[in-house]
């Protein structure tokens, strides 16, 4: 009995299935419920800080698509070059590819912030760059050397049978890519798009360091302000379900799609 | 390295706009150097200590036994989508003062070292997990049979058939790991651990060379990165079964 049970890794479950999310579901509620009950002062005081707190995550939101956005026109570029026939355009990209994918993204965000110039002058106007947007670009550029290896990969998935099916139909190698080759990298990229996403949105948490009002930044300011022992562990406690409550439904659909599109 | 070499590194990098001037004072050069050693010695001790958690936590995730999986399920889930740096906050803002307010600030052993390489081997042992139990779930369900024919008992299938093959078939997904875990200890800078980052940005702070600081710090964790690749490339040949992998 014992060696069976050790041979069936993935028991046959036959309780109605319930979805992961929906015990996770529970479990946050129930756990921030007992919270309550046992620091109801400090709940009270919490309670006060949530706009500071909303608009804390605002901007880590607000970041993570603006950095993903920039990253994956970035990438759909570089990982095209990539695929160049020709050395002298490839070589360069798969350059910015190593080199973006083997540094810190913290040293990055630091370059961004202290290198880049605070504004820019088009002409006789002065566009002022303020750190925020810095952080974003220190975030896109090395997402964008992640996705342009997503792109490579994808496009290398598909077998070449399709290449010379559309050569023989008189495509070009442009026509070919655009229309035979990346509809179908579309939802081979999917997943992996997604991870990238969520680790972008943990990556966003890094821009405090250099002084963005985010939401860490902002439960560092309101546990000094409160300076108060259960309401640290409390605040600290919503950011990690916060951040776990918008990350984890991501990995969760990922996860779905990577099981669907498996045998494809 | 001896002196002059390092004057005529200092020129020529002035000739060309950088300023390397801090390698010419002796306790800039030492502190910088020490930043140098803590990170490697940070990143050899949290690769250790995940490669064991990773381990322990994918044995109790394939154990079959649902009271053992399923809060390490719990567990990873949590490691893997919340952000590192607000776990090392977790731990050093909220784990130690509550340890501070037990047993008193002066006779707290942990630093904030100590508190880095615990995040950083659960973080990534959390995702060493993931990739050992894709592994384990991989070995063939013959390879496992026998054993069991043979009178293997549960653990000792696990120590010496799944776990072995386990590792290799994982080798790449954990070296690749284990390379972000080299380039995550820079977040040790942000609780003020003296390793490679916080030492520069004493330095450039001090005298203004942010791009020159910049320059050194990815070339060493290019080569730090690098190394571990290397060294996993290595190990993944020397480790090839015939038969088994690519």
């Amino acid at each position: 009995m014992d060696t069976e049970q050790a041979m069936t890794l993935k028991t046959p479950w036959n309780a109605p299935s319930i979805p992961p999310i929906v015990y996770w579901a529970l479990g946050v509620v129930l756990a921030w419920t007992a919270l309550a009950h046992f620091y109801r002062e400090s709940m009270m005081i919490l309670w006060q800080w949530v706009p500071h707190l909303a608009s804390g995550l605002r901007m880590n939101v607000l970041f993570s698509v603006l950095a993903i956005a920039i990253g994956t026109l970035l990438g759909a570029v570089v990982g095209a070059l990539e695929l160049s026939r020709s050395r002298r355009i490839s070589l360069p990209a798969q350059w910015y590819v190593q080199f973006f994918r083997n540094a810190p993204i913290l040293v990055l965000i630091f370059f961004a912030t202290y290198v880049f110039p605070f504004e820019i002058r088009i002409g006789t106007m002065y566009l002022s760059f303020p750190d925020w947007i810095k952080a974003t670009l220190g975030l896109a550029l090395p997402a964008g050397a992640h996705i342009a290896e997503i792109f490579r990969g994808a496009i290398l998935s598909i077998t070449s049978a399709q290449w010379e099916a559309a050569a023989s139909l008189g495509f070009s190698r442009s026509q070919t890519l655009r229309w035979v080759i990346l509809p179908q990298c579309v939802k081979r990229v999917l997943p992996p798009w997604m991870n990238l996403y969520a680790m972008i949105t943990m990556s966003t948490t890094l821009a405090s360091l250099v002084g963005v009002r985010e939401l860490l930044e902002s439960a560092k300011n309101a546990s000094n302000t409160v300076n108060r022992t259960d309401f640290t562990v409390l605040i600290y406690l919503a950011v990690l379900t916060l951040f776990f409550l918008y990350c984890y439904p991501i990995t969760r659909f990922t996860a779905r799609l990577e099981r669907k599109y498996v045998f494809h | 390295m001896p002196e002059s070499l390092l004057t005529e590194f200092i020129g020529a990098a002035k000739s060309v706009g950088l300023n390397y001037g801090f390698l010419a004072s002796v306790s800039e050069r030492t502190s910088w150097l020490r930043g140098v050693v803590v990170t490697i010695e940070l990143s050899v001790l949290s690769i250790l200590c995940s490669l064991i958690v990773g381990t322990v936590i994918a044995s109790l995730l394939t154990s079959g036994r649902p009271w053992l999986a399923r809060p390490a399920r719990a567990f990873v889930e949590v490691l893997r989508n919340t952000p590192t740096l607000v776990q090392i906050y977790c731990a050093f803002f909220v784990c130690h003062m509550l340890v501070n307010q037990s047993v008193g600030a002066q006779n707290n052993p942990m630093s904030a070292y100590a508190w880095v390489v615990i995040v950083f081997s659960i973080h990534f042992g959390a995702y060493h997990a993931e990739a050992l139990r894709a592994g384990i779930e991989a070995v063939p369900k013959a390879m496992r049979e026998s054993a069991i024919s043979l009178g293997f008992s549960r653990r000792e299938l696990l120590v010496f058939v799944e776990l072995p093959l386990a590792f290799r078939f994982a080798l790449p997904s954990l070296v690749n790991n284990l390379a972000d875990l080299v380039k995550a200890t820079s977040l040790g800078s942000a609780i003020a651990v003296g390793e490679l980052t916080y030492a520069s940005l004493m330095i450039w702070i001090e005298r203004d060379n942010v791009l020159e600081m910049m320059i050194l710090i990815l070339l060493v964790y290019g080569a730090l990165t690098l190394s571990v690749s290397r060294l996993g490339f290595l190990l993944e040949k020397r480790l090839r079964m015939p038969g088994y992998g690519h």
